[in-house]
């Protein structure tokens, strides 16, 4: 553990926008425990792309997930570690949290307002039977409130009893009694105004992902859409609310190359234009190089390796990260030779110590099996490029 | 064409039209163009590579090959001799004199899949074997590897019934696995291992081709490297021809030794690997490249993207399909008048006044308006940077009436396949000068 580490709860490095510490996640299962992440550290430098590389199975989505809260349990269990969030929360300034700590309703008002995701599966993170308009309003409904009611040109502008029922009716908890007070006027008039605020909000959110035609779109539903656009709308209803870190879970997996590289582009481009900080997940190693700064490489519920992009490309050290990038069938290989990794994934249930990927290792050492590497700068000079390998430690 | 191999399979100007059907009594409609008019060979022990984006037609070129769909127009001929070939292609050149008929009519009723029957049809389901993307669904979860890999052993009575299980061992050890794996069912696999079984599945009767749809997209990086350079080895030992499908251009390029660009239903360029990597010719070739992150060297390329959706297959455009993403179009590249009303998306007043739309062919319209002003308004935004002006340039006549706007364009003729100067084939008004 590294000194910083050891200091009073809620500190973070200036320079972070959240900070992952020997984070373990297991699921209960008939075989016993799988230990599907398992003592996983690693820090997101804020506005910078972070990008978490692996194979299935790896852990990697299980991660991003534990960020939000989303992992269901049981089975799932939290058997250790902390994720600090540095929450840029502009009226309160920013505060250091814990994201394991906070209850549900703590981190409800964080998901989508300061910690946004976008799904690997727009087909199926979308609502099918709700429009479009419905669910990227929901977000400012949900945290925007006051964007709502100046969009409206209501704010400041109502007292009392009528605030309180318009604001009930924007978070959309208005019961039967409300809903039908809102019918008649002099509230009716102002349900058209908020109506046609959120319209407006909603249409300049799906404007900045370069849908064209937005208030058409907005009608429409996601089966009526592309899959490319749909991954737009997916976009647009995260930056809704421009986030502090957007944690992106394969976005572009299920799309054509061509559209996958218009995705990339637009996240890229948010992400600069708002200075967002990016946890992008994928398996893809060559496309996580071209868009992040920093990777992490994961293998069997751990990290293996960390560090720059380019210097994980160029010179990688651990034999995973090595054979992940030699089985890439790239410009530089013979025809029909690859160089591909024997083996399997080991099982997660109940792991043995030692190294992980001993079984599959081309460079093993005697005693790899019993000793559990530990992630460890490579040398004195790049304290950024680390290593969880028994061939580097002295 | 004096090559002294067989041609293992050749498809001549093949076409499939899926019907669109409405209403209760199911009326076609229309017709989407999955596969029109595609034109290839494959030669024995080769990897022909058919790349291009979801829904250009890959897949369905690949069932039509494997016989599970009905062609609507054209011929898929199967293992032709060299003379073979040359009379069909003789043949085709000059349909009115036939030389040597008896010849033709022999591969007809011999060759062409879709009308030989009986013993050359089961002859012919046994050397075309089919590896399918998603191994979940391709393997019954309910049968047991020996049933799945020995099954089409028992079809086609290729063993006796003792040989059977010493027969099925021997194909998973040939793909990787062993005897150990005889009892299992493939729920206890992994994706990998459930890959090898359908390959084995797939060599069980000893093909000359297998058809390859997507068989490592599901795979992660290490495991895929493992299944190419398995079925790499096997095309090795057996003198395997495969038709490779796949979205994935580095992966190809591993595997092909040919290599097929589709677009809409149409080949957009075609020749062989080297060529095509080294020197695309088409836009749509070179936009593909580009897009694919782990071809280039050089990390900081822009992946320049193609911009707009894929027209609609039941109504492919004329002349050139790609020019409606195409980046260097010309005046040339066929346009018409859907065109026009595609850039209209970004004007929504406009596309919303419009009352009616009498078009005659794709290149004349006449397009009524609500009022005078929007028929006006639509012939400004036609001047505008909104319309690019390779296509205003090849707009013939734009004149309003009243309500009325009266389009045209020049017609072109569908741009055809030529020969480049590297001998590959591609399909541009670029290539034809």
């Amino acid at each position: 553990m590294s000194p910083d580490n050891l200091d009073i709860q809620n500190s973070l490095d200036k320079d972070l926008i959240a900070s992952v510490t020997d984070l373990k996640v297991y699921f209960e299962s008939k075989q016993g425990m799988v230990h599907s992440v398992d003592g996983v550290s690693f820090d997101i430098v804020d506005g910078e792309m972070m990008g978490l590389v692996g194979e299935t199975g790896c852990g990697k989505s299980v991660t991003a997930r534990t960020f939000m809260q989303l992992v269901q349990s049981p089975p799932g269990m939290l058997a250790g570690g902390n994720i600090k969030f540095r929450s840029k929360n502009i009226k309160n300034g920013s505060q250091v949290i814990d994201l394991l700590d906070l209850s549900e309703n703590q981190i409800r008002e964080l998901r989508g307002e300061r910690i946004a995701m976008i799904f690997q599966d727009p087909g199926k993170a979308l609502n099918p039977g709700l429009t479009i308009r419905t669910q990227v309003a929901e977000v400012f409904q949900e945290h925007r409130e006051n964007d709502v009611l100046e969009e409206a040109g209501l704010k400041n502008k109502l007292t009392g009893v009528t605030e309180y029922f318009v604001k009930k009716y924007i978070k959309q908890e208005a019961g039967f009694l409300v809903t039908t007070l809102f019918k008649i006027p002099p509230l009716s008039t102002y349900k058209k105004k908020i109506d046609s605020g959120i319209n407006r909000l909603v249409a300049e959110a799906l404007e900045e992902t370069q849908i064209p035609n937005p208030t058409k779109v907005m009608e429409r539903y996601p089966h009526e859409l592309s899959g490319g656009m749909k991954q737009r709308v997916m976009i647009a209803q995260a930056i809704a609310c421009n986030p502090d870190l957007l944690i992106a879970d394969e976005p572009t997996t299920a799309l054509d190359v061509t559209v996958q590289a218009r995705v990339l582009d637009l996240i890229k481009e948010l992400q600069k234009r708002h200075k967002t900080s990016v946890l992008y997940i994928s398996h893809d190693l060559s496309l996580v190089r071209r868009i992040c700064d920093r990777i992490a490489v994961m293998y069997a519920g751990q990290i293996v390796e960390t560090g720059d992009a380019e210097t994980i490309f160029n010179q990688p050290k651990h034999p995973y990260t090595q054979g992940l990038i030699n089985a890439l069938p790239s410009m530089s290989h013979e025809r029909g030779k690859l160089e591909a990794i024997e083996g399997i994934v080991p099982e997660l249930i109940e792991p043995e110590p030692g190294c992980r990927f001993v079984s599959r290792c081309m460079r093993r050492k005697a005693n790899c099996e019993e000793i559990d590497p530990k992630l460890k700068p490579i040398s004195e000079v790049n304290k950024s490029h680390k290593v969880a390998c028994l061939l580097y430690e002295a | 064409m004096s090559n002294s191999k067989n041609t293992i399979l050749s498809l001549r100007n093949v076409k499939k039209h899926f019907p669109i059907k409405e209403g209760v009594f199911q009326n076609v409609v229309g017709q989407v163009h999955a596969v029109d008019g595609v034109s290839f060979d494959i030669g024995a022990g080769e990897t022909v590579g058919l790349v291009g984006e979801s829904g250009c037609g890959k897949t369905t070129i690949g069932r039509c090959v494997s016989g599970l769909e009905p062609l609507t127009d054209g011929d898929i001929f199967f293992d032709l001799t060299p003379e073979k070939l040359v009379a069909l292609e003789d043949f085709e050149k000059h349909q009115s004199e036939i030389k040597n008929k008896y010849l033709i009519d022999e591969i007809q009723s011999t060759s062409n899949i879709s009308k030989i029957e009986g013993d050359d049809f089961y002859n012919y389901r046994r050397n075309c074997q089919m590896v399918f993307q998603d191994s979940f669904s391709s393997l019954s979860p309910r049968q047991l590897v020996s049933d799945i890999v020995s099954r089409p052993l028992k079809i086609h009575k290729v063993c006796a019934d003792n040989e059977l299980i010493p027969r099925t061992i021997e194909l998973l050890e040939q793909v990787g696995l062993g005897k150990q794996h005889l009892y299992r069912f493939p729920h206890q696999f992994s994706g990998g291992q459930r890959q090898r079984i359908s390959i084995a599945r797939a060599l069980a009767l000893d093909p000359k081709l297998i058809v390859l749809d997507e068989p490592t997209s599901a795979l992660d990086v290490s495991v895929q490297a493992q299944i190419l350079n398995l079925l790499h080895d096997l095309q090795k030992q057996r003198g395997l021809s495969y038709l490779f499908i796949t979205h994935n251009l580095s992966v190809i390029r591993h595997m092909a030794d040919k290599i097929v660009v589709m677009y809409l239903g149409k080949v957009v360029e075609a020749g062989k690997t080297e060529d095509i990597f080294a020197n695309p010719q088409h836009p749509y070739t070179k936009a593909l490249l580009a897009a694919s992150p782990d071809l280039s060297e050089d990390v900081m390329s822009d992946m320049a993207a193609l911009d707009g959706p894929i027209p609609d297959p039941a109504r492919p455009p004329q002349g050139c399909s790609f020019r409606t993403r195409c980046p260097v179009s010309r005046t040339e590249c066929g346009w018409e008048v859907d065109d026009i009303i595609r850039r209209l998306e970004h004007h929504e007043t406009l596309i919303d006044s419009i009352k009616s739309v009498h078009q005659p062919d794709a290149f004349n319209a006449k397009l009524t308006f609500e009022t005078s002003l929007s028929a006006i308004e639509l012939k400004d935004v036609v001047g505008t940077k909104d319309i690019p002006k390779q296509m205003r340039k090849a707009i013939k006549k734009i004149e309003v009436k009243g309500n009325d706007v009266n389009i045209s364009f020049d017609p072109v003729q569908t741009v055809p396949l030529v020969q480049s100067e590297n001998g590959s084939l591609s399909r541009c008004v670029l290539a034809n000068k």
